[in-house]
């Protein structure tokens, strides 16, 4: 076995690195696809030149850890599977993806239906919407491509608790190009399962390491809070979680392409797992820090909302160990 | 053994009732139950409501204009206000200072202080923790120095709660650099409107700037505004925590929460049904319910010991640990119950999806209650109290 980086992949690591202390804002996305970044997360017949879970992994990770809110995932998602359905990919274009209803928790179809190839009803959470080329919608067991300036179709923006802008996507018999079945893209869901996972484990990373810095530094009855056990020991605690967490991220990326009953194995065990360690480590980062940690200012507070928002998109773990517990599919 | 109330607690639960119904407006009960930000006049209307009832101070003896109530009629109008989402009474003065000052202060301080906090002239908010003292509170640093008819004040203050609406905050101070840490502290009421004060707003996680700094530079306060005696402020405040330990265990925010989650649970679709009916689901309600229901009770077993004159011990510590974590257990599984949509940004007053101005809450009320197991001591320092009194045996 070898759970090393490749030569490749550690030259991506590098650059990825440099370009996320190099550029912020609205500088950093130009910076991402000179270097190649949304590229990396395709494959070569996606119309990219890597596209292996371990690219996506890696990325996802870097970015989490830098703290960047760009909507990259929707954009990967639907751009796989349009390629998938042999629909035209929108090169460089922004893409979103409309998975999450209202009046449900994790349900598909239950705020939006389908008569003939019009879709009515609402979507919510997409991420990127405004501006993007296509957006891909989730319907009770289907995938639709949904034109933003269609008639019928209405965008309601509000920003998001990740720092990325969000839209309530309202339908009124909008016209839609039906893709397949849900069940057969598989692949490309659990590719977005992937990165918002590996995004979280690098926002758990990043708040795990700025806990452990902090009880270094700051001292209360004369010591540095890493002096007393009861921390000690909770840090430890959360030490041993964040590897359950890389680990389920690994599986998951060394899964992708495996047959789809074992892939999805992995989906939904990578989610349960992330997201119960990303629950706890918002919970016990902020705890660790006192107060500071629920300041606005404080560097914690951006890391603790990403981590909220990847622990809910795409089903969170309470969806997912259901459907592992009942041998469901992850996607259907 | 008799767990039920008497006909006299019975008789005053039905008043609380009635009043609630009669004087909550439904406006002012869906915000508080949403976690939205509350006006200054909100509390303060509030407050009068109570005071002309007299009920704004129930902890308070009735020689000094309070409701005297038991214990246990505490409980009972807690736990039906929580109930019936009524805003919370702000604590400074009636639950904090009150009591300090009528066990402390002079004469004259409490003829003037006290009925100024029942009729709302004074807004008190408390200046303990520092920014390199918070649950070592003895390590404070803000310093008052003795010149004449007056103290000097300098340094600086965090965490002030609601300080921005405050013209009054009682402060620990360091008087003395000399002996233990704890003996050189001094209980001092300032006067916002100084020249020297200036407060800053802190902005949460949640978009809500409810705590503050607050900074004093040589702020000149009245030797008469001291409590007590000079360097023995510890005592005041280690009385004044265990007031605030009052309603420590939060049932009835407890009580408010599981039912919100409830209705929550009934609303939102889950495999075509309600989310209430999944097995997995309803697993976990049950479970915090279970929790709540002992938990309730062993606060009713630590309040009828109050009542009975014992006063309470390491009991306060463990109500505030189970307390807190079966709120912030309850807070998980709202946003949990409402998937997807728990992911706008809950900065309050902010633009967010049509409709969903609760799945919003839920994600705020998440993050504003991750106070509750840090303030007031947080729960590691509540740990080392139990482990500390056991060890003793």
């Amino acid at each position: 076995m070898d759970f090393q980086l490749s030569d490749d992949h550690r030259m991506l690591q590098d650059s990825l690195r440099g370009i996320l202390t190099r550029h912020t804002g609205e500088a950093l996305w130009p910076a991402l696809v000179e270097a190649g970044v949304p590229a990396a997360l395709l494959t070569e017949d996606e119309g990219g030149f890597d596209g292996s879970g371990a690219a996506i992994a890696l990325i996802f990770q870097e970015l989490g850890r830098a703290g960047v809110a760009l909507p990259l995932i929707p954009a990967m998602i639907a751009a796989a599977a349009f390629a998938q359905a042999g629909q035209p990919a929108e090169d460089g274009a922004a893409l979103a993806f409309a998975d999450a209803e209202p009046g449900t928790r994790h349900d598909r179809g239950v705020a939006i239906s389908v008569q003939g190839d019009r879709l009515t009803g609402r979507k919510t959470m997409v991420a990127g919407a405004e501006g993007a080329a296509a957006i891909l919608v989730t319907t009770a067991d289907a995938l639709w491509r949904l034109a933003p300036d269609a008639p019928g179709v209405t965008i309601r923006p509000y920003p998001m608790l990740d720092g990325q802008r969000g839209a309530d996507l309202i339908l009124e018999d909008a016209p839609a190009t039906r893709l397949g079945a849900i069940a057969d893209f598989g692949g490309p869901l659990a590719r977005g399962v992937l990165a918002h996972s590996a995004l979280a484990l690098g926002a758990i990373t990043a708040a795990v390491d700025l806990t452990l810095d902090y009880l270094k530094q700051r001292k209360q009855f004369g010591q540095p809070l890493i002096a007393f056990q009861a921390l000690a020991h909770r840090m430890a605690d959360l030490a041993v979680e964040v590897e359950q967490a890389r680990s389920a991220v690994t599986n998951l990326s060394g899964h992708l392409d495996a047959e789809p009953a074992l892939r999805d194995r992995h989906v939904q065990a990578c989610k349960v797992t992330v997201g119960r360690v990303a629950r706890l480590v918002a919970e016990d980062a902020v705890q660790l820090h006192g107060g500071i940690g629920m300041t606005e200012e404080y560097a914690l507070g951006g890391m603790i909302r990403r981590l909220l928002a990847a622990e809910t998109a795409m089903g969170d773990a309470d969806w997912h160990l259901e459907r592992f517990a009942r041998g469901e599919p992850a996607f259907a | 053994m008799d767990m039920r109330f008497t006909p006299d607690e019975l008789a005053f639960r039905d008043e609380v009732r009635a009043f609630l119904k009669a004087e909550l407006d439904p406006g002012l009960a869906r915000k508080v139950r949403l976690h939205d930000e509350l006006t200054k006049a909100e509390m303060e209307g509030w407050h009068a409501k109570l005071q002309a009832r007299g009920w704004l101070a129930g902890n308070w003896p009735t020689e000094f204009g309070g409701a005297g109530w038991t214990p246990i009629q505490r409980h009972i109008f807690e736990e039906e206000s929580a109930r019936a989402h009524a805003p919370r009474i702000v604590p400074f003065g009636i639950a904090m200072l009150g009591p300090v000052l009528q066990k402390f202060g002079s004469k004259e301080q409490q003829d003037h202080w006290l009925p100024r906090i029942l009729n709302g002239d004074d807004w008190w908010c408390q200046g303990y923790s520092e920014p390199g003292a918070g649950s070592d509170l003895a390590g404070l640093r803000c310093a008052a120095v003795r010149q004449g008819d007056h103290y000097v004040v300098t340094g600086q203050k965090t965490w002030t709660t609601l300080g921005q609406h405050a013209n009054m905050i009682f402060c620990l101070v360091r008087t003395s650099t000399e002996g233990k840490k704890q003996e050189g502290i001094s209980f001092l009421l300032i006067d916002m409107d100084s020249p020297g004060v200036t407060v800053r707003p802190i902005v949460l996680l949640d978009g809500t700037a409810e705590v503050n700094e607050v900074w004093f530079d040589e702020v000149r306060v009245p030797v008469a505004n001291l409590v007590g005696e000079e360097n023995q402020g510890w005592t005041y405040a280690k009385y004044l925590l265990t007031h605030e330990r009052t309603n420590i265990a939060g049932v009835g925010f407890a009580t408010a929460a599981l039912d919100n989650l409830q209705r929550v649970a009934r609303a939102q679709v889950h495999r075509g049904q309600p989310l209430s009916q999944d097995p997995l689901f309803a697993a976990q309600l049950a479970e915090v319910e279970i929790e709540l229901m002992a938990m309730s009770t062993t606060n009713l077993r630590m309040l009828s010991q109050a009542a009975q004159g014992q006063a309470p011990g390491i009991e306060s510590s463990m109500l505030k640990i189970k307390g807190t974590q079966i709120r912030q257990r309850l807070d998980a599984l709202t946003r949990r119950a409402y998937g997807g949509q728990a992911s706008a940004l809950p900065t309050l007053g902010n633009e967010g999806p049509d409709g969903a101005d609760e799945a919003l809450s839920a994600t705020a009320t998440w993050l504003n209650n991750r106070k509750l197991s840090i303030y007031g001591g947080s729960n590691e320092i509540q740990r080392s109290i139990i482990a500390g009194a056991l060890a003793k045996g």
